[in-house]
């Protein structure tokens, strides 16, 4: 078992070094400022909504990830407008706003309508990101708003990773350690809820507060990652390293731990590679990252596809043989 | 055996949004008891279960566990859901599920500790699943899956066990195991409730009875209860030796 994961563990280093020795790594990129900046940043973002995101994606409710993700938009328009400004903080507010309103209309339509999840989810999405859309449309043909700078609005869609200062770096750090601390302070519940919700609340861990916290914590990064990637794709930086985790690991630990490695490996291997390719945007270059190295793992990790391949043809011939 | 009650339910109506599921229940089940729940398809003898441990919202009426509510003595309580309602792809071993049976012991924050551990290896030993303790769960087949849960409720220690349907699609050999160990249990003086469906066995392997069919049919001790009368009364189609609620 342990053996068999520090094989895992090499393997993606072997990804990654065959990936770095092929870009022959450009020290005057690494040691600058900016690139060490964007890094942090999206590192650890990517690091705990990697780690966090392995709780809905085994819960088997990645989609509404990407519904917040969505539905935030608005949110940041809104702040926007009343704030007249981009402060990081006031439109990070608004996102989580918005999308805990939207969160809250999915939970109350899933309760009292007979629609299925999917499509509470899609058109919960649409309308949400819709409005936002219209909004940011408006403010910008509105004289009202023709004094301050609009620009940065667009960033919060499809994510300007490349334009972050210090004061996102700390956002990001003032929310993902308190996330990351209430992961770890409530594993073993987030544990047994996961698996088996009637046995948890049969032993008093309550369903509602286990929802709120995952809501909480997943929110929050949503919330703080819309200006690094954007409302579009941010949902994958929950998504994409749990997949990967899932293909490797046979234990909720190590799922987690691997699903975090990787999310701060592609953040890092995507800022560098937008960093010496001009004109390649941040986010998606991480998420490109991400999303190879989960096809990757899908088809040779040991739970993926080709092992699956190779355990039947095994039990076919053993069966045959017989 | 003494006849002293130790799950009471009073009066427990329950309902899905408009359809009404059970009425006014009331339901005394005999301290150390091995105490079977029939009914037909769509009686209600999940949504019995999950009512009186607080799992699902009551319309109306209470249960008492040794004369107390669910929350003061849960620990004491060990339920087992059906298996179908499990996250069975869920990254985890066999060892590691029976640990979440110390759970409730522990309290928040807190982690499992070594002799947490041992009690979770023992009872893996209890119901002969030790050599799978470090299988991934979803390569049990549904007999180790089930004493999977078992050894779960065994590390848990508790003095009732709520079991629902921990006989159905299991191998013959896993039945056995389980009701050894209910048995086993009966000895030491516990109690357990457990949804069957097959008539075949019933009066072999438990000696108190409750007919449900959203309203209770009848209950009491196994050799008055289990006449063709009250199967009928409660629609198992009076095919005796019928496995009708599957």
């Amino acid at each position: 078992m342990y053996l068999f994961n520090l094989f895992t563990a090499s393997k993606i280093i072997d990804i990654g070094s065959f990936q770095l020795a092929f870009l022959s790594l450009d020290m005057d990129i690494l040691s600058s400022y900016v690139f060490m900046v964007v890094c942090a940043g999206t590192m650890i973002l990517a690091a705990a909504a990697g780690a966090i995101g392995t709780i809905s994606v085994l819960k088997g409710q990645s989609l509404i990830g990407d519904a917040i993700g969505h539905s935030a938009y608005p949110g940041v328009v809104i702040a926007f407008m009343i704030g007249m400004a981009l402060d990081p903080l006031k439109l990070f507010i608004g996102a989580i706003i918005s999308g805990a309103i939207a969160f809250a209309l999915i939970q109350l339509i899933s309760r009292h309508s007979k629609l299925n999840l999917d499509a509470t989810l899609a058109i919960i999405l649409s309308s949400f990101f819709g409005l936002g859309m219209v909004l940011k449309s408006y403010i910008q043909g509105h004289e009202a708003f023709a004094h301050v700078s609009q620009g940065g609005l667009k960033n919060y869609i499809f994510g300007q990773a490349a334009y972050i200062k210090n004061a996102d770096v700390y956002l990001i750090l003032a929310v993902a350690i308190p996330s990351i601390l209430i992961f770890i302070i409530f594993y073993k519940e987030f544990k047994v809820f996961i698996f088996d919700e009637t046995y948890a609340k049969s032993i008093g861990i309550k369903s509602n507060f286990m929802y709120a916290l995952m809501l909480v914590i997943t929110m929050g990064l949503i919330a703080t990652g819309l200006k690094v990637v954007g409302a579009i794709l941010i949902s994958s930086f929950l998504i994409v390293p749990a997949i990967t985790a899932m293909q490797w690991a046979q234990q909720f630990n190590r799922v987690i731990l691997i699903a975090s490695l990787t999310g701060m490996f592609s953040a890092f291997l995507g800022t560098y590679i937008s960093s010496i390719y001009p004109g390649m945007s941040t986010g998606p270059s991480i998420i490109l990252v991400m999303s190879l190295i989960a096809f990757l793992s899908m088809l040779i990790g040991p739970r993926g596809i080709l092992a699956k391949y190779f355990r039947r043809r095994k039990f076919i011939n053993d069966k045959s043989n017989v | 055996m003494s006849n002293k009650t130790i799950i009471e339910v009073e009066d427990l109506t329950m309902a899905y949004s408009d359809q009404p599921v059970l009425w006014d229940n009331d339901v005394s089940i005999v301290e150390n008891s091995k105490t079977a729940i029939i009914g037909p398809n769509g009686a209600g003898k999940s949504t019995f279960l999950k009512g009186i441990l607080g799992l699902l919202p009551t319309l109306s009426g209470s249960a008492h566990f040794m004369g107390k509510a669910y929350k003061e003595v849960q620990a004491e309580i060990a339920y087992i859901p059906q298996s179908s309602e499990v996250n069975w792809d869920f990254p985890t071993t066999a060892l590691d599920v029976v640990l979440m049976g110390r759970y409730v012991h522990l309290g928040w924050i807190k982690r499992p500790s070594q002799k947490d551990k041992k009690i979770a290896e023992q009872a893996l030993a209890q119901i002969g699943m030790s050599e799978f303790k470090n299988r991934q769960i979803s390569q049990l087949s549904g007999g180790q899956k089930q004493r999977v849960f078992i050894a779960r409720a065994i590390a848990q220690d508790a003095n009732i066990y709520i079991m629902d349907e921990p006989l159905a699609g299991v191998d013959k050999n896993t039945e056995s195991i389980i009701m050894d160990f209910l048995n086993e249990s009966q000895k030491q003086g516990k109690t357990s409730v457990v949804v069957h469906h097959d008539l075949n066995t019933l009066a072999e392997y438990f000696d108190h009875l409750v007919i449900i069919n959203k309203r209770i049919v009848a209950q009491g001790k196994m050799t008055k209860v289990l006449t063709q009368e009250n199967l009928e009364n409660a629609n198992m189609n009076g095919d005796y030796g019928l496995d009708v609620s599957v």
